[in-house]
């Protein structure tokens, strides 16, 4: 299940934000907000974008580094969401 | 755990990092001491197990309390802490905690604002806000919404963090990437990452002293498009001080494994306002981000993503303005709430909320991965960069009147003035075109260098090492040695000199604009050091002096003795009557002249008359009278010589005054004119009058411009002149007023009998011997012109100062003054003595034996 949540998230951030890079350069620990490539914005649109694709409900205490700063934090965050659904 | 070539290499850059800091005498004293403590903590951090290491970060950073404050000090900041800190661990519910941590906030408040005498030293106030102001609401979020427990190590590293000691402004750190981010990654990157960007905070550092020494126009003083230009660029390029001290900070925390996020990341090439707001205090965005916007934001949202984006931006903006006044509070005492700030957020908040609308819509234009140069890039951040500048003007201005009375000066210009601007903005579009902080996974769009970067680091801490050595540049350029050695000692520029001695006439508490300079000078400064306004021995009057010594006081100045004679001066009690035989010289000029932190025993003309009479083997009597007044300006002495000076008929009259006459002029005249005063001549009056600037005295509401005003009177509302716009008008004419001054000045002393001497000299300080223009001007009026600026040159000057936070001559450095006064007279013949010395020279070395 996780590995699916990173191979998705990982589509997702390479087609929308980094378009042409090579997305197995995009590892599960690569720093997605602290390297600059999810702003405040960006990092909304993935709220949403998580929301919506795994029915999902976030916090806003959960849009920080610690929950959305990788792909792996990202996949945990959304397997604790779907386990606890 | 780190190789021995590893750390050995990391020792050596610690090592030339402090030989830079003490070689530029950086931040502070204490700051050194601390990278020292620092430097030596990491070696044995280094070599510690793991899971040692945040107790031993928690213990260096509660030891750096005593070695920046003593003993006494430090515990009582660790006390005061330790209890806020016990606070968020008591056996109580959530909310009762934020109760009471609010409680113990508003009883610190009220003693932060003076309610009652505290037992600690008032130093320690910024720092303790500084550490808990913000902080404290993040560790209180940390605590309810993240899975990290809690330890004491912990608690104490985070908000004691070395070297928070050293730094009031500190970066807001997370707790949450506090603790996680602790030895995340590889150690050794980890360090060489800190090395160099504690080498980039030094840089930014240095380059602050040469734009704040050498580049900052003061509003006084512009005249034209080129030193608009000049200001406006220089307020803006000061906050290379914020970041430079942020790098620092950040640097040093990575080499106790802290992997923070990079900070002011090249925000001078931000491409929009919202890249602006991205890179320059991440930290600071990341806490509004994470209290603020997100909370706002995901209550909003049902309202429509882009409802609740704008509402969020807004609310971040409000939230930060407020937050500053209330940092304010904490740092310096005061809650600053103006004008000036209220429009710098609103502005910068509505270019922000207008950019991030555009990226919605449209997304954000990263140009990704390009390393091309791109004219559209470089000419959205020349704007961008252009805009910041304009509005860090406005935040810096003392009011919004004045800031807009600044621009008129840009309708005065010539062709110099358009080709340097215009050679600037090609240079920063050539530079700017280059997309320098694209994110890539790859690493495609780095600067390629032929040096890898541990080497890069050292070579350049080794230069500027290098650079920082006067005596080695002193082969190669005169001129750079100078400019190095300029920057090498924290000292004030010419702007703060004015504001440190600022007059009693200057109506506008601004003490929240007063640089950190000025400010750090004031913060030192004892209860009982009051200006003189302050005291029994000021005597406020309703004519054109504005304010004299009341006569006949003795009062304690400076911690010194005062007398004020019968006739108002600050001397023994005299006759107005010359007896016969007797030689008067009679000494006017402000603080330096008056004597401020002397006392009656040690002002100059005590020394100079005990001088006289020594040289001249008693043959003759001599008598120095002392005529001076604190920060009285040139105006004032033209009343002061005519009315009460020349009834006592002295042999020579010696004005002095130093390189910022004109604007003390600028402010007398502006007193004058607003208490309504009528001006003693005609040639005066008719020079104000030319300025317009009589209009301040006029009856009604202060109204800006002239058409401002004449639409006011259309209305029948009486309008006058703002203070502001007065002071802009008039100091135009700064050079006129001290040429009116010394016409009347020189003509009056010599229908008097008395030879009129011109003498520039300061308060303690190395001596800019730049020409002034007001010396040749004094010359043209018939004064014997001395130049005495470099009086003190030579001498260790901090031996010669009043205090360490008052650079007023002491009896050391008056004496100095007046051995140096009386040699420049005897050198030009202008004193009856039996044998003088050849030069005046010799007679300093002669002194000095």
């Amino acid at each position: 299940m996780r590995d699916e949540v990173v191979e998705t998230v990982r589509q997702y951030i390479i087609d929308t934000y980094l378009p042409g890079e090579d997305p197995r350069a995009l590892g599960p620990s690569t720093e997605l907000i602290s390297s600059g490539i999810l702003d405040s914005l960006a990092t909304l649109d993935l709220v949403s974008y998580l929301e919506g694709r795994f029915n999902i409900e976030l916090d806003a205490h959960e849009v920080d580094t610690a929950s959305l700063g990788t792909l792996d934090r990202i996949a945990q965050l959304v397997e604790t969401k779907l386990d606890a659904g | 755990m780190l190789a021995g070539l590893d750390l050995f290499g990391v020792l050596l850059d610690l090592g030339l990092l402090l030989l830079i800091i003490y070689q530029f005498q950086l931040v502070s004293r204490s700051f050194f001491h601390v990278t020292l403590l620092a430097s030596v903590g990491f070696a044995i951090n280094a070599r510690l197990p793991l899971r040692f290491r945040l107790h031993f970060f928690a213990t260096l950073s509660v030891a750096s309390l005593a070695v920046a404050f003593g003993f006494v000090n430090g515990a009582w900041l660790l006390v005061l802490g330790g209890g806020l800190l016990a606070i968020c661990h008591l056996p109580i519910t959530f909310p009762w905690k934020v109760g009471a941590l609010l409680l113990a906030g508003l009883v610190l408040a009220a003693l932060r604002a003076g309610v009652l005498a505290v037992p600690w030293s008032p130093s320690i106030w910024p720092i303790l806000g500084s550490m808990f102001m913000f902080r404290l609401a993040l560790y209180m979020h940390a605590l309810r919404h993240e899975k990290v427990q809690p330890t004491l190590a912990r608690g104490l590293g985070y908000f004691f963090m070395l070297p928070n000691v050293c730094f009031p402004l500190f970066p807001v750190v997370d707790y949450a990437t506090f603790t996680r981010t602790h030895y995340e990654g590889d150690a050794a990157a980890t360090y060489r990452t800190g090395i160099s960007w504690m080498l980039r905070g030094l840089v930014h550092l240095i380059l602050y002293r040469l734009v704040y020494l050498h580049l900052v126009v003061d509003p006084s003083d512009i005249a034209d498009l080129g030193t608009l230009a000049q200001h406006i660029l220089s307020t803006f390029l000061l906050y290379l001080r914020v970041s430079g001290e942020f790098h620092l900070v950040v640097g040093m925390l990575y080499l106790y494994g802290f992997r923070l996020p990079e900070t002011h990341r090249l925000y001078y090439l931000a491409s929009s306002f919202t890249d602006f707001w991205r890179r320059i205090n991440i930290y600071w965005k990341d806490f509004m981000m994470k209290l603020v916007y997100y909370p706002s934001f995901f209550q909003m949202r049902r309202y429509g993503a882009t409802r609740a984006l704008v509402f969020s931006t807004i609310i971040v903006f409000l939230a930060t303005w407020l937050l500053h006044s209330y940092q304010w509070f904490w740092l310096r005492g005061d809650f600053p709430v103006t004008v000036e700030d209220g429009l710098f957020w609103v502005i910068l908040g509505g270019l922000v909320v207008v950019n991030a609308l555009r990226e919605a819509r449209r997304g954000r234009d990263r140009l990704r991965g390009r390393s091309r140069w791109s004219g559209a890039l470089a000419v959205r951040t020349v704007a961008t960069f252009l805009v910041l500048c304009v509005l860090w003007s406005l935040w810096s201005a003392e009011s919004a009147s004045q800031w807009l009375w600044l621009w008129t000066a840009a309708a005065r210009f010539d062709a110099a003035d358009v080709l340097v601007i215009g050679l600037f903005l090609a240079a920063g579009l050539a530079i700017a075109g280059r997309n320098w902080n694209a994110p890539s996974l790859g690493g495609a769009n780095r600067v390629a260098s032929i040096m890898p970067p541990v080497l890069r680091t050292r070579v350049a801490l080794a230069a500027l090492v290098l650079a920082g050595t006067p005596q080695l540049v002193e082969p190669i350029s005169s001129r750079g040695a100078a400019l190095i050695a300029s920057v090498q000692e924290p000292r004030m520029n010419e702007r703060d000199r004015v504001l440190e001695h600022r007059g009693y006439y200057e109506r506008m508490d601004n003490v929240a604009r007063l640089s950190s300079q000025v400010w750090q000078t004031v913060a030192t400064r004892p209860d009982d050091w009051v200006p003189l306004t302050e005291t029994a021995a000021w005597r406020v009057r309703d004519d054109f002096l504005r304010a004299d010594l009341a006569p006949s006081t003795r009062i304690t100045f400076y911690q010194a003795p005062l007398q004020v004679n019968a006739w108002g001066m600050r001397d023994r009690e005299i006759t107005l009557e010359k007896a016969p035989g007797v030689y008067r010289i009679a000494l006017l000029g402000p603080s330096f002249i008056m004597g401020a932190g002397v006392g009656d025993d040690g002002t100059i003309d005590h020394f100079l008359e005990e001088r006289l009479h020594r040289e001249s083997g008693d043959s003759i009597r001599f008598e120095v009278l002392n005529f001076g007044i604190n920060n009285y300006s040139l105006t004032q002495q033209v009343v002061m010589l005519e009315e009460r000076v020349m009834p006592f008929a002295p042999d020579v009259v010696v004005v002095a005054d130093n390189a910022t006459m004109h604007r003390r002029a600028v402010s007398h005249m502006l007193a004058v004119l607003y208490a309504g005063l009528p001006l003693p001549d005609p040639e005066l009056t008719a020079l104000i009058e030319a300025t317009g600037a009589h209009q301040l005295g006029h009856q009604g509401r202060p109204i800006p411009f002239e058409i401002g005003r004449r639409l006011a009177r259309r209305f029948e509302l009486p309008a006058r002149m703002p203070w502001n716009e007065a002071h802009a008008r008039l100091r135009l004419v700064g050079d006129d007023l001290v040429g009116w001054s010394m016409r009347r000045l020189a003509a009056t002393a010599r229908q008097g009998g008395a030879t009129p001497v011109f003498a520039l000299m300061d308060i303690v300080g190395e001596g800019d011997m730049r020409a002034v223009p007001a010396m040749k001007v004094a010359g043209n009026a018939g004064f014997t012109v001395l130049d005495i600026r470099d009086a003190y040159a030579g001498h260790d000057l901090k031996s010669l100062q009043v205090a360490e936070w008052d650079r007023h001559p002491n009896e050391a450095g008056t004496r100095v003054l007046a051995d140096r006064l009386f040699a420049e007279l005897a050198r030009r013949d202008m004193l009856p003595l039996a044998a003088r010395p050849a030069s005046g020279s010799e007679t300093h070395t002669a002194l000095e034996d």
